[in-house]
């Protein structure tokens, strides 16, 4: 079999997950795929850089925000330095450069399966309404705003409390005008425009991860309900469900869109009223949760992006009332790891040659 | 009803809704009710059950029959 290289992203596991770690475990768990994974980073203190057991070599990367040119010659000296042919962005900041570049990182022999620029426009924040249409699910009264006096005017119009949205991340609940004015001046300095002022919707968060294949089909979907979250609103416990309004809703999504690679459904339920939050146009930090009832996502993209046939054990659906539990763990390891993150920009098997890996679960201490 | 008969039930009356991802603990009245619910027993039947498992009156167990069924209403399960 032959070796395959796989570039991942955030595999910052920290307090705001970043999705890369449970896509990489789900990638090593893929027993028909002889995998090798190359962590992409962006600060060298990202925990999976020293995650050896999950990542084999690591590179710090510059932010896509530095510039396309300075961000592509940079993953092509990973390329050239590993032989990686195949990535997976797992982050929303990533997402213009791999969409513009799909083409010319092919040419160039850099796998990527991931929606267009189109696909990624119609599923916007700023696009909602026709969107919550389109899936027949209900949207909380939201407003577009891009200046001071708009957000005050949506706020004026939606009532307090309302939800003020970054363009990419965050989200803050406001009670008062101040407040949302405030949250506002913070979420444009970090992300930009635009600013979505929505209103508050009562309710349990509902997920549903899938990867759609470009054709208008779905390789895979699982749905949770979040249990327990953290200060962040980020899953900290969770359960597989089966709500067949959310999941109609994931696959008149592919359907209609013909969306490419993976995508988050994000939902808020209440009975039978069912709204769209928005959704993410990549893997969630929880989607370790559906390689672990059976439906192995990564791999499955990634068989589908090069052509190979999905295994006979591959199941199509999964069970309801499966537990997710997220964990804190820790880990003690030399420092001329950080050293040379900080130096040369990598570690990984060459740069630990002649020093002992850090200890995985299951090691005796 | 379909709500109902989706729930997953266990003896020691823990029930997880796979739909919604709810959960719910019953005491050993409320399993008694909810398993009768589920085989399609009428209110008076489910009393008439308590009454036999348990040492209550008619009326009192008509009145938990009751009280149990606005629960589940609550909840939107019935």
């Amino acid at each position: 079999m032959t070796k395959l290289v796989v570039g991942v992203s955030g595999i910052n596991a920290v307090d705001n997950p970043g999705p890369g770690i449970g896509v990489a475990r789900s990638l090593r768990e893929a027993a028909d795929l002889d995998v090798r994974i190359i962590g992409l980073a962006y600060d060298a203190m990202e925990p999976g850089l020293y995650m050896d057991w999950v990542v084999d070599d690591a590179f710090l990367l510059p932010y896509p925000s530095s510039g396309h040119d300075t961000y592509r010659e940079r993953l092509l000296q990973v390329q050239e330095r590993t032989g990686m042919s195949f990535v997976i962005p797992t982050l929303d900041t990533e997402m213009p450069f791999y969409m513009k570049y799909r083409k010319e990182l092919a040419g160039l022999g850099l796998g990527t399966f991931v929606p267009t620029p189109e696909q990624y426009r119609l599923r916007g924040k700023d696009r909602l309404g026709e969107l919550a249409r389109a899936l027949d699910l209900e949207l909380p009264r939201t407003e577009v705003v891009s200046s001071a006096e708009d957000l005050e005017r949506a706020v004026d119009r939606i009532g307090i409390p309302v939800m003020v949205k970054g363009a990419f991340y965050k989200a803050y609940k406001a009670f008062a005008t101040k407040e949302a004015l405030s949250h506002y001046h913070k979420l444009v300095a970090e992300w930009g425009y635009p600013i979505l002022v929505q209103e508050v919707v009562e309710g349990d968060e509902l997920n549903v991860v899938a990867v759609g294949d470009g054709e208008g089909g779905v390789l895979g979907r699982v749905a949770v309900k979040k249990m327990w979250i953290t200060e962040l609103g980020k899953i900290w416990t969770g359960v597989t469900i089966r709500h067949p309004a959310m999941l109609d809703a994931t696959e008149r999504f592919m359907a209609e869109y013909r969306w490419r690679g993976p995508m988050e459904l994000e939902c808020i339920v209440d009975g039978d009223d069912v709204f769209l939050v928005e959704i993410n146009p990549r893997f969630p930090a929880w989607s370790y949760l559906a390689t672990g009832v059976g439906v192995n996502l990564p791999a499955r993209m990634v068989r589908r992006a090069l052509g190979l046939p999905d295994p006979a054990s591959e199941v199509r659906d999964y069970p309801a009332g499966k537990l997710f539990v997220r964990y804190t763990y820790e880990m003690v390891t030399e420092m001329d790891r950080y050293q040379n993150l900080i130096t040369t920009g990598e570690s990984g098997d060459r740069a630990r040659e002649g020093r002992g890996a850090a200890n995985k679960p299951g090691d005796a201490p | 009803m379909q709500r109902l008969r989706s729930l997953a039930l266990n003896p020691d009356g823990f029930a997880f809704d796979p739909t919604t991802g709810e959960s719910y603990t019953l005491n050993a009245t409320g399993l008694v009710v909810l398993e009768g619910l589920r085989e399609g027993l009428s209110s008076d039947e489910l009393a008439a059950r308590l009454t036999e498992k348990f040492e209550v009156t008619a009326e009192e167990a008509s009145r938990d029959v009751d009280d149990f069924l606005d629960h589940l209403r609550t909840f939107r399960l019935v």
